[in-house]
């Protein structure tokens, strides 16, 4: 039978929808099999004014038999099989005959009892009480009162339609009683609308300007672009979050093309697309990567007959055009170079000084990369672009359009005949905004990048400001993130422990812990981000522990020596080694470090085994210094026999103290190469 | 069509919705919002029905009369409805339909737009009104005020008034507009926005306008002590518009920014407890 939800809020934000949905689903699902009244094909839908549940339930939980045990057998008859007090007392008191009872067996034994059908309860009722629980169980990262009420929710509820087999549901959230009824649109149908079915329901708000699946929105708002863009030869400034919240914002997408004064289109392609996108939810329209005098804008209306929407819209992004054109000429009239000195004024963080002070500390950092890095030219371009990368944050374009922050100098760099490679490492220090964005394209903005985000890192840490849980006020995690990203995507392949190290330094006395401190915390905390950036592509979590447990000495190559590991995970050699690996750790786990005396090796297998691992080592180390971790492993697997013999035929645990020590000496030199590429004892076999 | 037309129908439209028709307050304000009618009426239990049009002085915004869209005082239309009907939405839209606008032609939005304000220690949730692609309205349900929480929750409505005004006469330029019939919003602006500008930018004099907001601030806390709070928020209102000003002359680093933020913010939420009735634990 067809169960039908249907919340009518006030407009609510897109990704408090996006998470409302998802919750629904799961606590509906969750509650309607622990009610033992099963759903099939649930699904939850959503506009920005309602939520909707739909879903196949039984009419009811199924009957169960129940039983009621009494007094045991033996006390509930006499010998001769007459009944007991006892037995007549139970009957009298569950008001059945005494000749209905029967024997039922337990595990205690057998006593007498009553079994009786009870009638499952109806859907209906489980629905009444469940619905209100689970609304009020939602939770959203604000959440409001409204009126006299005491419910907490994303915004005001204001309806309540819910059906269940066609008919309606008793129930109330904070005084607000479930009806049979619904509205069309806001604006266009704001009319009663009595659904008898989901199918009904869906039709009739489609014929009131309403589409109720958002998947169906979106398809409609691109099939509209798709159409309109065909004539121009254009495409769309690539922009798919925007694409989501319009099609969660309005109820009947209607898409037009608005045109903007040929006189903007000087203005560079990344602040006219944010002009429109920021403020009025506007799609630039593009061809070569070059500005059209075009947008397209989505409207909650079934059309614009009079062209009053486009326009309003053309009215009010001129003037948001005009601004940004004025912000373009007059930041340029200052340099960016006569810029820098202004971010004294301009606070990093309390406890850490002003961006000038940053933009100090970077150019150190970034020097000290740059030439740890494969190198060719000077440093000099990277260094001038640590100096003027926050330039920007004091022109009058970032402060109107903060998310043009890095951008905006770039270009301003550009535009001044900067080099080329300063303006680039400018533009792109920021990126990657989050795990889906690129790195930068060049050496010197994956640089910058990685030392401004660095000495966020170290100084938010260094003043004791602890990342817990959701608790990451100054976005450390993903800061920390786009680090690794930007390593492991441009196979960067340097120390990490002494840029931090590095990085802690050019704090100088500012920061408030030890530096072992910070160092272990930070390490700690990459640890964890690789962690999830391994896990996120599938690795074993066995795998990704015993490579990290490696050390994080060069993140690259800790990326490395995953896939190694990864890659030979079902070769047959793996899963014998790493058992031998694990015996070799554990016979050493706790003993003294001991040198090694080849003099002192008596019985063959030891002799052996030290020639088999002269020769390996000698192989592997130039392996690894080239991060062929793959090679490096297989060779390693040769120890194995050798191992295998030697533990078989010599006893490591000798009586005589000098040649315990010196076999004990030998298996360390064993396990300090196999550390080198992971900790062994952290994979299960 | 006028300005004057238009917030005669909006005084109309809400007077019918059982609202008093306040008149402007007499201090310089960066909103409606900060204005007594609303600070304290917010914070009683009592239900609460308001309108009025409130001048709002924002000086940085100033552009010296040479900026179409942006000046250092404009007009809001400031409505509250205490405890927010279920209808206030509804409502909200009839009022637009009042004044002419022909929805069905239109693309009417309500965006996300949580709105805050840290001097007076307000937040509230709710929306920025969209007319296409155009923002006429700031709708808000309070849920604190001077620090505290707000019971029953107040709607707020704020109509900016040239916005407004410049969608219903189709004008790109805000001076074009008509007050009157025979006055126009250059006759009426356009010299006071040059001389203010030149004045919040240049000749305000960052001395005098620190003693004063020191002053100020200092009989605030007097005040306060003697439970006559409401000149006490007076004295509030001109610290906030002190601070405003010296923010426009450049003088205020980011750190003091800060400070003097939170300077103000302690004095309201001390004058909200004292009305409230709720003794500050400190």
């Amino acid at each position: 039978m067809e169960f039908l939800l249907e919340i009518g809020v006030e407009e609510m934000p897109p990704s408090h929808v996006k998470t409302a949905v998802e919750d629904l689903k799961e606590k509906f699902e969750r509650e309607l099999i622990a009610a033992k009244i099963a759903p099939r094909n649930l699904r939850v839908l959503s506009t920005c004014r309602r939520l909707v549940i739909v879903a196949d339930l039984p009419e009811g939980q199924e009957a169960r038999e129940e039983v009621v045990t009494g007094p045991p057998k033996a006390v509930a008859f006499a010998a001769d099989g007459s009944p007991t007090p006892a037995a007549l007392g139970f009957a009298r008191s569950r008001g059945v005959d005494v000749a209905k009872l029967e024997v039922i067996k337990t595990e205690k034994g057998e006593y007498v009892g009553i079994k009786k059908t009870a009638a499952g309860k109806g859907s209906a009722e489980i629905l009444a009480q469940m619905i209100p629980r689970i609304l009020g169980s939602l939770s959203f990262p604000k959440m409001m009162r409204w009126g006299t009420g005491q419910f907490r929710f994303s915004r005001p509820i204001r309806n309540i339609l819910c059906l269940f087999n066609g008919r309606g549901l008793t129930f109330e959230i904070d005084g607000l009683r479930a009806g049979e009824t619904t509205t069309g649109h806001k604006i266009r149908s704001p009319k009663p609308i009595r659904p008898t079915s989901f199918e009904n329901y869906a039709r009739s708000l489609e014929d009131h300007f309403v589409l109720i699946d958002h998947e169906e929105r979106k398809k409609r708002i691109l099939a509209q672009i798709t159409v309109l863009l065909e004539p121009l030869r254009a495409q769309l400034y690539p922009d798919p979050e925007l694409l989501d919240k319009l099609a969660n914002d309005v109820e009947c997408p209607f898409v037009f093309v608005g045109s903007i004064p040929e006189s903007y289109l000087e203005l560079p392609l990344e602040i006219l697309s944010t002009a429109m996108r920021e403020g009025q939810k506007l799609f630039s329209v593009v061809r070569d990567k070059k500005q059209l005098p075009y947008f397209l804008g989505v409207a909650d209306a079934p059309g614009d007959t009079k062209g009053l929407i486009r326009k309003g819209n053309e009215r009010v992004l001129k003037a948001r055009l005009e601004d940004a054109k004025f912000f373009w000429e007059h930041d340029r009239k200052i340099s960016l170079k006569k810029r820098a000195p202004a971010l004294k004024h301009v606070m990093f963080q309390e406890k850490l000084g002003s961006y000038e002070d940053k933009a100090q500390r970077l150019k150190k950092t970034a020097a000290y990369l740059w030439g740890k890095l494969d190198a060719p030219r000077g440093d000099k371009d990277v260094v001038l672009a640590a100096e003027l990368c926050k330039a920007d944050l004091v022109t009058d374009m970032v402060r109107e359009f903060p998310s043009l922050q890095g951008r905006v100098g770039g270009l301003y760099a550009k535009a001044e005949c900067l080099p080329a490679g300063v303006g680039l490492a400018i533009y792109e220090h920021y990126q990657p905004q989050s795990l889906e964005d690129e790195s930068p394209s060049t050496q010197g903005g994956a640089i910058l990048s990685i030392t401004d985000k660095l000495d966020s890192i170290v100084g938010v840490v260094g003043i004791g400001i602890q990342t817990t849980g959701s608790s990451d006020p100054f976005g450390l995690r993903r800061n920390a993130q786009g680090i690794c990203k930007i390593i492991l995507d441009r196979k960067l392949n340097f120390k990490f422990l002494r840029l931090l190290d590095k990085t802690v330094t050019s704090y100088g006395e500012k920061l408030e812990l030890p530096k072992d401190e910070i160092v272990a915390y930070c390490r700690e905390f990459f640890a964890n981000r690789l962690r999830y950036l391994f896990e996120k592509q599938g690795i074993r979590y066995d795998l990704i522990n015993a490579a990290l447990g490696a050390g994080l000495d060069n993140l690259y190559h800790s990326y490395l020596r995953v896939k190694a590991l990864d890659a030979l995970k079902a070769s047959p050699q793996f899963e014998p080694f790493i058992l031998m690996a694990k015996r070799v750790n554990n016979i050493i786990s706790g003993q003294p470090p001991s040198s090694l005396n080849i003099d002192l090796l008596v019985e063959k297998e030891e002799r052996d085994l030290q020639a088999m691992f002269t020769i390996v080592k000698e192989n592997v180390g130039p392996m690894i210094a080239k991060g062929d971790y793959t090679q490096a492993q297989m060779m390693v697997f040769r120890l194995q026999p050798g191992l295998n013999t030697f533990f078989d035929r010599v006893l490591v645990m000798a009586e005589d103290k000098k040649l315990r020590k010196n076999r004990l000496a030998l298996l360390q030199a064993v396990s300090r190469i196999l550390i080198q590429m992971a900790d062994y004892s952290q994979v299960v076999v | 069509m006028s300005l004057q037309n238009l917030i005669m129908n909006l005084q109309r439209f809400w007077a019918d919705q059982g609202c008093y028709l306040a008149p402007s307050y007499d201090l310089e304000v960066g909103a409606g919002t900060m204005t007594p009618d609303t600070f304290f009426r917010v914070l009683d239990k009592r239900p609460w029905k308001v309108a009025y049009v409130q001048p709002s002085r924002r000086p940085t915004d100033g552009r010296y009369g040479e900026n179409p869209n942006r000046v250092q005082k404009h007009h809001q239309f400031q409505v509250i409805m205490k405890p927010s009907p279920a209808d206030i939405q509804k409502t909200y839209i009839d009022s637009l339909i009042a004044l002419g606008i022909r929805l069905e032609d239109h693309d009417l939005r309500f965006d996300e737009d949580d709105w805050e304000s840290p001097t007076i220690g307000a937040w509230g949730v709710g929306w920025q009104v969209m007319l296409d692609g155009l923002e006429i309205t700031q709708f808000t349900y309070f849920q604190q005020a001077g620090g505290l929480e707000v019971f029953p929750i107040p709607a707020e409505i704020t109509y900016g008034l040239e916005r407004l005004e410049m969608f219903l006469e189709e004008k790109d330029d805000m001076y074009d507009l008509k007050w009157s019939e025979d006055v126009s919003y250059r006759d009426l602006r356009l010299e006071e926005e040059k001389q203010f500008s030149e004045y919040n930018f240049n000749q305000a004099s960052v001395q005098g306008l620190r003693s004063v907001f020191a002053l100020a601030e200092k009989e605030a806390a007097q005040l306060a002590g003697k439970n006559l709070v409401l000149p006490a928020y007076d004295m509030c209102l001109k610290c906030s518009h002190y601070f405003n000003l010296l923010d426009s002359r450049g003088a205020i680093s980011v750190t003091e920014r800060v400070k003097m933020i939170a300077q103000i913010r302690v004095m309201v939420s001390r004058v909200a407890a004292k009305f409230a009735g709720v003794e500050e634990k400190s």
